[in-house]
């Protein structure tokens, strides 16, 4: 491994020399990034309500279907929302609430299912760790109520339960609740989707081609 | 169907590179087509944003203190990808990021990878050199898989395949994936990429891709996408290797609070993409167990040296600077003889070449400053084209042929003229007369011989007025008394 040790060293070299009149020294990086100009929106101006209206009107535009439930009618509103997908074997995450695996169906819970088992689900129901109105866009972090990345991928039908109180209106606003990165992070808005093709935009090429919410108003 | 070449050491200078484009009325249909598509839903988009303006000065000045003090970003990165489970490997050149690539590929015994859209790796022309060694590579992003299997280059850095139609597509992939009955519906065709590629999602054991971000102060790594075959190359594998340039740091995480809003706007006219993806080093459990970062230099840290290109690398790679740039608009990618086109490809690919390559790009540009109005870093690209244009200059001054060349002949006839007025008036006139000769009925010239030619041979020129300013000044001066 001499080589890439010794490319390192001349790559470091030649950035040192290349930036040695403007780089600031170790002591003074931080206060260098500290004064970075932030002019821009950080909290939103609307209302918890508004909030909330703004994100349903943002899913449904990415073709998202949104339902709203309170907090004792979730597993109500799942049952509906399977009932409907006219899908029996769905994956669940080992962290969801037991009370949400409802009767009926086909439940494989991910301890360390196989990506064959995962492949064979025709859905996914979890949770998610946040959701930002402005954009749409819902985001996973992959703990235990949520799963592993693998399994909102592969079942081209995916329910997530959401909480009104997860939701914040900018992204800026997603930043300042979440300081330290988790390890991993997917943040998505609506279905796959690609406009490659004569920038017409298609629905579903490989993640799940359905995306619904159901917004828990706790 | 493609005869472009897309490596700058080979390709033609771009005023003949341009020729076979403008004689190609479809593809610059498809190509006008795409772009006005993306500049109206770009438009919408960003005039919704009360704050765009601030998030552009924040965006820019995140990008130029990074590359201000890049040597310490990247060891810190270093550190804590290292720190994570990844491993982080340095390559000065191309050559060595390849040999990299192909080492770690050997010792997985891989035969095949899986690979999400690169920029960086069609800049060091990965695909071919691991198809010579013996390992299959299979493109999973739909425009990619359009070129792959329609043995095409990129004309574009987000939507590759837009001087493609979906009468071309539907051809490309009903001939190689054996589909007779396909039809032209893009949903039918992206039905047909989305069966092709399943088996190898499950099947195929390492994936290459690029990244969007490093994150510095975590060690993540940051991928923006829209189909999920990202998602798919990210998660499914065992080993994954991200080649990355090394000006794509970020100090912070919560400095994607900018890039992200900025990204997705610029480059798809979207509020946001429909995927992002970020990871730290390896997750126990959760996707590939072995990881790799080629962190690539290939000339980048010699353009850091000169202040004001600088400012090329703060780049994001979203495209808006071609998608409303006027020349690009009429060429296409192919013409600009590299992965990167337009502007930005106007100031990226001479100085990745050290000026020894593609010479001709810093011209390619009307200098109008769309591009600069556009970009989300702000970054001056008509200022960097004129500095390089000075560069080619400076170049050429020490040559011998100088002497000889009727470009700089005719350049110190002109500054003849235009240092004697009596002259200049003169030549005028009779310039008006002789072009008279060549101004179709329409009023434009076509075709000029001799030196002339170099403009008419890609571009129409206004015939000349019958009046010039001077003389209708002096007619109207005439008229008062």
């Amino acid at each position: 491994m001499n080589a890439p040790i010794s490319s390192r060293q001349r790559i470091l070299d030649s950035i040192r020399s290349a930036t040695s009149s403007v780089a600031k020294p170790a002591a003074e990086l931080s206060t260098a990034y500290a004064v970075l100009p932030r002019p821009y929106i950080r909290k939103g101006q609307m209302t918890a309500s508004g909030r909330l209206e703004l994100l349903i009107e943002r899913l449904r535009e990415y073709d998202a279907e949104v339902v709203e439930a309170t907090p004792d009618a979730v597993p109500a509103a799942i049952d509906a929302q399977l009932a409907a997908s006219g899908k029996h074997r769905f994956v669940a995450p080992s962290g969801l609430d037991p009370e949400n695996l409802v009767d009926g169906f086909d439940w494989k819970i991910d301890y360390s299912l196989t990506t064959g088992e995962i492949e064979l689900a025709e859905g996914v129901v979890t949770a998610a760790s946040c959701a930002i109105a402005d954009s749409g866009t819902i985001v996973l972090h992959h703990g235990p109520s949520e799963g592993r990345r693998v399994i909102t991928l592969l079942p081209d039908w995916h329910l997530c339960i959401l909480r009104a109180s997860q939701v914040v209106e900018t992204l800026p606003e997603y930043f300042d609740r979440f300081r330290n990165a988790p390890a991993l992070i997917t943040w998505i808005s609506g279905p796959s989707a690609t406009a490659d093709i004569e920038m017409t935009r298609i629905k579903g090429v490989h993640g799940p081609r359905f995306l619904h919410v159901i917004l828990v108003r706790d | 169907m493609s005869t472009a070449i897309l490596d700058p050491k080979l390709a033609p200078p771009f005023r003949e590179a341009v020729l076979p484009v403008l004689r190609n009325p479809m593809l610059r249909k498809n190509v006008a087509h795409a772009t006005e598509v993306i500049q109206n839903k770009r438009a919408k988009l960003v005039a919704e944003k009360t704050d765009w303006q601030e998030l552009r000065d924040a965006a820019s000045a995140i990008r130029a203190h990074v590359l201000e003090n890049l040597g310490a970003y990247l060891e810190q990165f270093e550190e804590r990808c290292t720190a994570a489970g990844g491993l982080v490997h340095w390559a000065s050149t191309a050559d060595e990021a390849r040999q990299i690539i192909l080492d770690l590929l050997r010792q997985e015994n891989a035969t095949e990878a899986i690979k999400i859209k690169t920029m960086t790796s069609a800049e060091i022309q990965l695909n071919p050199y691991l198809e010579a060694a013996g390992v299959t590579v299979h493109e999973t992003d739909l425009a990619e898989i359009i070129l792959q299997l329609g043995k095409e280059e990129p004309s574009h850095i987000v939507v590759p395949a837009l001087h493609i139609n979906r009468s071309q597509v539907r051809e490309i992939f009903s001939r190689t994936m054996g589909l007779k009955d396909l039809s032209d519906d893009p949903k039918e065709l992206t039905g047909a990429a989305r069966h092709y590629l399943r088996q190898k999602f499950l099947g195929v054991p390492t994936a290459i891709s690029g990244a969007n971000y490093l994150i510095a102060e975590t060690g993540s790594v940051a991928v923006v996408e829209s189909e999920g075959n990202g998602r798919m190359c990210l998660t499914l594998p065992e080993t994954m290797i991200s080649v990355v340039g090394i000006e794509k740091v970020l100090p912070r995480f919560q400095d994607l609070e900018v890039m992200l809003q900025v990204l997705a706007r610029s480059a798809t006219g979207e509020r946001m993409n429909p995927y992002t993806s970020l990871w730290t080093g390896v997750t126990p459990g959760d996707g590939p167990q072995r990881f790799h970062v080629v962190l690539l230099d290939n000339e980048r840290s010699a353009i850091l040296a000169r202040p004001k290109e600088r400012q090329t690398l703060k780049c994001i790679r979203c495209a808006a600077c071609m998608n409303h740039c006027p020349v690009y608009r009429q060429t296409g990618g192919h013409a600009y003889g590299s992965c990167y086109p337009g502007p930005i490809g106007a100031i990226l690919t001479p100085q990745l070449m050290r000026m020894h390559h593609a010479e001709s790009l810093p011209f390619a540009s009307s200098l109008c400053g769309a591009c600069y109005e556009v970009c989300p870093v702000k970054i001056d690209i008509p200022a960097v084209l004129l500095d390089l244009r000075a560069d080619v200059v400076n170049i050429e001054r020490k040559q011998a042929k100088r002497a000889f060349d009727l470009m700089y002949i005719g350049l110190r006839i002109a500054n003849m003229l235009f240092a004697r007025p009596w002259i200049f008036h003169a030549t005028q006139r009779m310039g008006r007369i002789g072009l008279r000769l060549f101004t179709t009925k329409d009023g434009w010239i076509k075709w000029l011989p001799s030196i002339g030619g170099r403009w008419t041979e890609n571009r129409d020129l206004r015939g000349l007025p019958d009046q010039t300013f001077h003389e209708w000044w002096a007619a109207r001066a005439k008229e008062a008394k």
